[in-house]
């Protein structure tokens, strides 16, 4: 009963300039509007939207962007709403990924120790369940896992570390991220991975997409 | 083989095609040229069809031609060109020949022009695309802007492109910057909003490829807008920064953003505001999806 509510619960539809539309399920980070934003990511990009040139998933949220030449915003609008009710359809299922975090990061003892655990509870607390992807574009490659149990959140560092390199591991507002490229970051640097999500040359560039499903490994 | 020997080249100075759009979702933002309107005249002036672009800043680039005979097509802004010390009209056409060499001066308005040729520049295609990104350092040469000493190698047009339809005139000064509210417009106040129409606001001197800053002229000093879920943003995005300033969202944006966007500002204005000089005055006019899909058809 709760996923039909759900499913039909009115979804907000705004126009992004003159050439995109945002599907938004919630204005905050809640566990139900991340599945329900992967739900419809996956659904619109079978779905073949007349005049649609990307779909970007958000957190909560999805982007749609068109040609306006091809389709006005109300026409797609209308084409939007008539996915709401549809089920993705085989062949769509998630991804499944194993990766291995060697837990060495700087920020680490005192994530554990915030959050009331010890390193090694933390390390098992963390990588006890399975993690979605929820979306990636803050920058190349980039991904977010998450969300984690209330339990298990900590918001972002005060500062901002001016670098973090590739294969970095990141943890802060309930999600476990993976850098792809050198950033700067207000996250908590929890580790490292030698999975690489980013080839330039590949096309799709990633290997990860929203609603694949990731089992973190600790890496001695 | 031909090419090109650059012998100055002012900041930002850049290879630009039509862009890489589609891939926001991995984290890499279209780029492409600021101002995709004096893009299609430089191709339209050289009259031929030409590949991708160099893009240089208001200092603009001096370079010589190395090679057999080859068009170029100057345009954006207006600067002021010349080759080998003969003025040459701007937007314009010239025939090269080995060993000449262009020089491209400031002119009185504009921060972006271009340089095309009737041939491809040869750097590698990455994500279907030549176009520089210089906030990740990713595509056209190098990853990086271009600087003096640097060769360009031209070669053959893989295949005869587009038509050369013409490009629209030149955009006009005076007229509002049009926007359609922005996907936060409603968590900012009635008077926010009102002010943002009525008021005059002056570009800064912070301006490049990733964004325009425009001076913090205190009507949002008030908003307080906080913990916004970041999600993707797109050119043309009008975030509000923290301290009440006003940033403009440019080609080479970061794909995420955290910032109240109270408007996006319609693709056919944004190379407006890309040639808009620090201390010039913009207006925002709010426009509805129909004029603005009248404007893009």
């Amino acid at each position: 009963m709760r996923d039909i509510e759900a499913r039909y619960r009115p979804a907000t539809l705004l126009a992004v300039g003159d050439n995109g539309l945002l599907v938004r399920f919630a204005r905050e980070l809640e566990e139900e509007a991340t599945q329900r934003a992967i739900a419809f990511f996956r659904v619109a990009e079978q779905a073949g939207l007349p005049g649609v040139v990307e779909i970007v998933p958000n957190l909560v949220s999805v982007l749609l962007r068109y040609d306006p030449r091809a389709v006005s915003f109300d026409a797609l609008a209308g084409e939007v709403r008539l996915l709401f009710a549809r089920e993705a359809v085989p062949g769509s299922e998630a991804g499944a990924y194993r990766i291995g975090i060697r837990f060495s990061g700087p920020d680490l003892a005192e994530v554990a120790e915030r959050l009331g655990l010890s390193r090694d509870e933390f390390i098992e607390k963390h990588n006890l369940d399975p993690m979605r992807v929820l979306g990636g574009a803050f920058a190349p490659g980039f991904i977010y896992c998450g969300l984690h149990p209330e339990d298990m959140r900590l918001p972002r560092k005060s500062d901002v570390r001016p670098t973090v390199p590739p294969g970095s591991v990141l943890f802060a507002a309930g999600q476990t991220a993976i850098t792809s490229t050198t950033i700067p970051t207000g996250w908590h640097v929890i580790g490292e991975t030698d999975f690489r999500n980013l080839d330039l040359s590949a096309m799709p560039p990633t290997r990860l997409r929203a609603g694949d499903v990731v089992q973190f490994e600790a890496l001695s | 083989m031909n090419r090109l020997e650059i012998t100055r080249a002012g900041p930002l100075t850049s290879v630009q095609d039509a862009g890489r759009p589609g891939m926001l979702g991995y984290g890499v933002a279209a780029s492409g040229p600021m101002d995709p309107s004096g893009f299609a005249r430089a191709q339209a002036a050289a009259g031929v069809s030409c590949g991708a672009a160099v893009e240089f800043s208001m200092a603009g680039m001096a370079f010589t031609y190395r090679g057999g005979g080859a068009t170029l097509g100057l345009a954006g802004g207006a600067f002021t060109a010349s080759r080998n010390g003969e003025r040459l009209t701007w937007p314009g056409g010239a025939k090269l020949q080995d060993g000449d060499m262009i020089d491209i001066r400031p002119g009185p308005w504009g921060n972006y022009g271009y340089a095309r040729f009737d041939h491809e520049i040869d750097v590698p295609v990455l994500m279907g695309s030549r176009s520089t990104n210089v906030t990740v350092g990713l595509g056209g040469f190098g990853g990086r802007a271009l600087r003096a000493g640097d060769a360009l190698a031209l070669m053959a047009l893989a295949s005869a492109p587009a038509s050369l339809r013409a490009a629209g005139d030149a955009p006009d000064p005076d007229q509002p910057i049009r926007f359609i509210w922005g996907i936060h417009a409603d968590m900012f106040s009635h008077d926010d909003r009102a002010a943002f129409c009525d008021t005059p606001f002056v570009v800064s001197p912070r301006i490049d490829r990733m964004g325009v800053r425009l001076v913090d002229n205190g009507i949002f000093a008030g908003q307080r807008i906080l913990s916004l879920v970041s999600d993707c943003v797109v050119p043309g995005d009008v975030q509000v920064l923290g301290d009440g300033t006003p940033i403009i969202l440019m080609a080479d944006h970061q794909p995420t953003g955290g910032y109240p966007r109270i408007a996006t500002i319609v693709g056919k204005d944004r190379p407006r505001v890309a040639q808009a000089r620090p201390g010039a005055s913009l207006r925002f006019a709010p426009i509805s999806l129909d004029t603005a899909r009248r404007l893009a058809l």
